[in-house]
């Protein structure tokens, strides 16, 4: 009874909300040109940034402070992650060994898997994806030798280690940017020493874009398997 | 130095964060002095950074990637940034002393990076001139929140920031749908481009978006329907992020609410959405008071405390005026002294007696007396006490409500404050006339922070005229928004 | 009439929303706001749509005219990054219900805790 009633409140809530919802975006036409800042981005993002991927461009470096935010954003889940469930003694429980076609996909696609994350993040500025996706498919290579083998586990110090000298790359770019360009960070790589002016459409190009991106895979991939390796061990009692 | 140089507000606890992996292998002693060495520097940066602000008169705009607004972001630091970027550097810096006493719980490394990226996490949400940028900033802090919130790792803490997470979650949807809808009108996600151009958009389009992005931002500014998780986590987290969270946490929410709600005013149907923040402020004060007198729980009881006197400030907010604003702000300064001196003293109470429970309190004048000093003054600031700090920003508050004319917003300010005083007497009773105890030892650092605190709640409410006018100076930047417009060197991209 | 993508987004959101109202398990609750964010995301990828445009990445002919708007397209990169990062503390948040209570029902967790 109360659950219906419950369940009726929370429906009428939910009309409620969206009428208003729907209310609002009527005064948004959909499908047609609203851009300002936007057409600025694409009408520059060549010359500008040297990537052909505007979204990329947008991202990295018209509005890299969000990156950097969002990379901290991550770091911070991986941290409270690591603090939530830390033990003294945390092993891996797991018992099943994975079947033979898990354990010999897993042998033959580990290094393919994460070569492709490389590619992803690596050719971020000309193709869709960038570091985030890149760091992903990363961790989706250890996830895989987790499911493989039951004794598998992640260099987890090693891994922290890296996580926080890669997060300390980013903000040491930003503040070279600072030094050479005066603003906190500018793209000094292409706007400074002009590398790559020729280029645009090909790996060299795109200024300090490829360079955050290595360093936001690198990262995104050691975070995303410090997770899972986290959440896969348990406090064990000897 | 060059005004860009203000970057460092944000690089340098993001870089000393990333750093904490590297050193973790020293111990505990030595992480904590590290924060507490971090937030030294944070807070001479941002001692500069006021100086440099108030001295020329000119905000200080840092220019991201050197990308002009409304292309790049752009943090501005003007009057209001500059000095609570001050005050969170402050508290910060302090709360680090108090870790060596109050945090014990393993693992020391994380909580020391958690700990840099709330003070981060605030920062950035008082700093950001970009309303997309605020909503990173705003997960920065949440996020860390809810980890710090659950850091004991006891079910009851587990349950809190869970709470948390789901309102935080619901509310942060909320505001970038407001985001949205906003950008979708606007095109620009610059604050300044948004205030220049907010006069010419569908107002249904922006009464709606502004109502959301003021909901969102009610779960971190504990504004009523959104608030439950509140006293839950203040008594769950770790003493010293109790201290933060009440002391600026909730202040950047609200500063943000401000901002926002501020740079829309010239939407039509602006004052709808204003009438819904007034119902949430004073609902938000009504509810926290009669809640804080049911409580046994001293931590918990200062907790509701806190949330009712946010509510005051949503409404100082809320009014529309300029002397509402000014009041508010004034508000917020004073309620961050004190908070963090009350929830310094109960905290230290709870980790030397074992608990904040009332019972540990009978007799504290006795077994703790700098600390019960403390307390007690705290207590008396915070019901408004004469010659206290928070008597003037209460009683400014009064006169800007009365000046809108809303006389029965007045009266619940006074009512708050005599259900305010009785708790807070009953408490001040428990500590200096009952129970008897043993004398326990204090430790200096933290007598003489509290003893600092408690001499500036004595000087500003002795002589309240310097802090009102860095208050009134600080509130100008958040309500004449023709100024903020010309401030920021927007380049021409459409408008 | 509103476009089918705003009607699905704000869709999103509702269900989204019922079910964090509604369930009762922890685990269906954060299926319930990860729902929401999938919602807000679609949303502000359908507000950068413009008929006839395709993807904003300018090569191969693709002049600054035929795409759409690259913003939100970036925002919403940012809000899933942002998403990850709260499912990914809220499950640890639950495993530590779990732990102390053994169970996830929200109603038996405030019941036990008295």
């Amino acid at each position: 009874m109360v659950s219906i009633l419950k369940r009726g409140l929370a429906i009428i809530i939910l009309l409620v909300i969206g009428y208003w919802l729907a209310q609002g975006l009527s005064g948004v036409p959909f499908g047609q040109d609203k851009m300002l800042v936007g057409q600025y981005y694409l009408n520059h993002v060549k010359q500008q940034t040297g990537a052909v991927n505007a979204v990329t461009a947008v991202v990295v470096n018209y509005r890299g402070f969000d990156t950097l935010g969002e990379v901290t954003v991550l770091f911070i889940a991986s941290t409270g992650v690591g603090a939530l469930l830390w033990g003294k003694n945390r092993k891996r429980t797991a018992r099943t060994e994975g079947s033979v076609v898990l354990t010999t996909g897993t042998r033959l696609l580990v290094p393919f898997v994460i070569l492709f994350g490389a590619y992803i993040f690596i050719h971020g500025h000309l193709t869709p994806g960038g570091g985030f996706p890149g760091g992903a498919t990363i961790a989706t290579a250890f996830l895989l030798l987790y499911m493989a083998f039951t004794m598998y586990e992640i260099p987890y110090k090693a891994f922290e280690k890296t996580e926080g000298i890669v997060g300390m790359g980013y903000v040491v770019v930003g503040l070279i940017g600072l030094a050479i360009g005066g603003y906190f960070l500018f793209d000094w790589i292409w706007q400074t020493w002009g590398w790559g002016h020729n280029n645009i459409g090909r790996l060299f190009s795109g200024g300090f874009i490829p360079v955050i991106y290595t360093i936001i895979g690198i990262k995104v991939g050691t975070e995303l398997s410090g997770i899972i390796d986290n959440m896969l061990k348990e406090e064990v009692k000897e | 130095m060059n005004g860009q140089y203000a970057s460092l507000l944000i690089a340098i606890p993001l870089l000393s964060a990333f750093f904490v992996p590297l050193i973790k292998g020293l111990g505990k002693r030595a992480i904590k002095s590290y924060v507490l060495m971090i937030t030294a520097i944070q807070t001479g940066i941002a001692a500069w950074v006021f100086k440099e602000v108030y001295s020329t008169g000119k905000p200080i705009i840092v220019i991201a990637g050197g990308w002009k607004p409304p292309v790049g972001i752009n943090l501005y630091i003007g009057y209001f940034a500059a000095l609570f970027i001050l005050i969170v550097a402050v508290v910060s810096f302090l709360m680090a002393v108090f870790n060596f006493k109050a945090v014990t719980i393993e693992p020391i490394d994380k909580y020391a990076m958690l700990f840099l990226l709330l003070m981060l996490g605030a920062t950035g949400m008082i700093a950001t001139g970009d309303i997309f940028n605020l909503f990173v900033f705003m997960e920065i802090t949440a996020i860390t929140a809810y980890a710090l919130t659950a850091y004991n790792k006891t079910g009851e803490a587990a349950e809190a920031s869970l709470k948390y997470m789901i309102l935080g979650g619901i509310g942060s949807s909320f505001f970038l749908i407001g985001v949205a809808l906003i950008y979708g009108a606007t095109g620009t996600l610059n604050m300044a481009q948004i205030a220049q151009l907010a006069g010419h958009i569908n107002p249904t389009v922006a009464q709606v978006g502004l109502a959301l992005i003021i909901f969102g931002l009610a779960v971190e500014a504990e504004l009523f329907p959104l608030n439950a998780w509140a006293p839950d986590a203040y008594q769950a987290a770790p003493h010293p992020v109790t201290a933060m969270f009440s002391a600026f946490v909730v202040k950047a929410g609200l500063y943000a609410m401000a901002r926002v709600l501020y740079l829309m005013s010239s939407v039509g149907t602006w004052h709808n959405v204003l009438k819904l923040l007034v119902v949430m402020a004073t609902l938000t004060v009504v509810v926290a008071e009669f809640s804080a007198l049911r409580q046994r729980n001293v931590k918990r009881m200062i907790a509701y405390s806190s949330i009712s006197q946010v509510g005051l400030i949503a409404l100082a907010f809320a009014l529309g005026t300029q002397a509402g604003v000014d009041a508010g702000v004034f508000q917020m300064v004073n309620h961050a002294i004190i908070k963090v001196l009350l929830f310094l003293g109960v905290g230290y109470v709870a980790v030397q007696l074992g608990g904040a429970d009332i019972e540990n309190f009978r007799g504290l004048g006795r077994k703790m007396p700098a600390t019960a000093f403390g307390i007690t003054i705290g207590a008396m600031a915070a019901v408004g006490v004469p010659l206290f700090n928070i008597f003037w920003s209460k009683l400014r508050i009064i006169l800007a409500t009365l000046q809108v004319g809303y006389t029965w917003a007045a009266f619940l300010v006074l009512a708050a404050s005599v259900v305010e005083a009785v708790y807070y007497f009953r408490l001040v009773h428990a500590i200096w006339f009952e129970g008897e105890g043993e004398r326990v030892g204090e430790s200096v650092p933290l007598v003489i922070i509290m003893i600092a605190l408690a001499i500036l709640v004595i000087a500003i409410g002795i002589y309240p005229n310097y802090a009102w006018s860095i208050s009134q100076k600080a509130g100008a930047d958040i309500f004449n928004v023709a100024q903020y417009i010309k401030n920021v060197p927007l380049m021409g991209v459409g408008a | 009439m509103i476009s089918v993508y705003y009607f699905g987004s704000i869709a999103l959101v509702l269900i989204g929303l019922y079910g964090v109202l509604v369930k009762k398990n922890v685990l269906k609750m954060l299926i319930g706001l990860s729902i929401m964010e999938t919602g807000v995301n679609l949303l502000l990828i359908s507000i950068g749509y413009i008929y006839g445009r395709s993807a904003p990445i300018l090569s191969e002919g693709i002049g600054p005219n035929q795409a759409v708007d690259p913003i939100p397209q970036a925002l919403v990169l940012t809000a899933i990054v942002i998403g990850v990062a709260t499912t990914a503390m809220a499950l640890s948040v639950a495993i530590i219900l779990y732990q102390r209570y053994g169970t996830l029902n929200v109603e038996e967790i405030r019941r036990l805790r008295g």
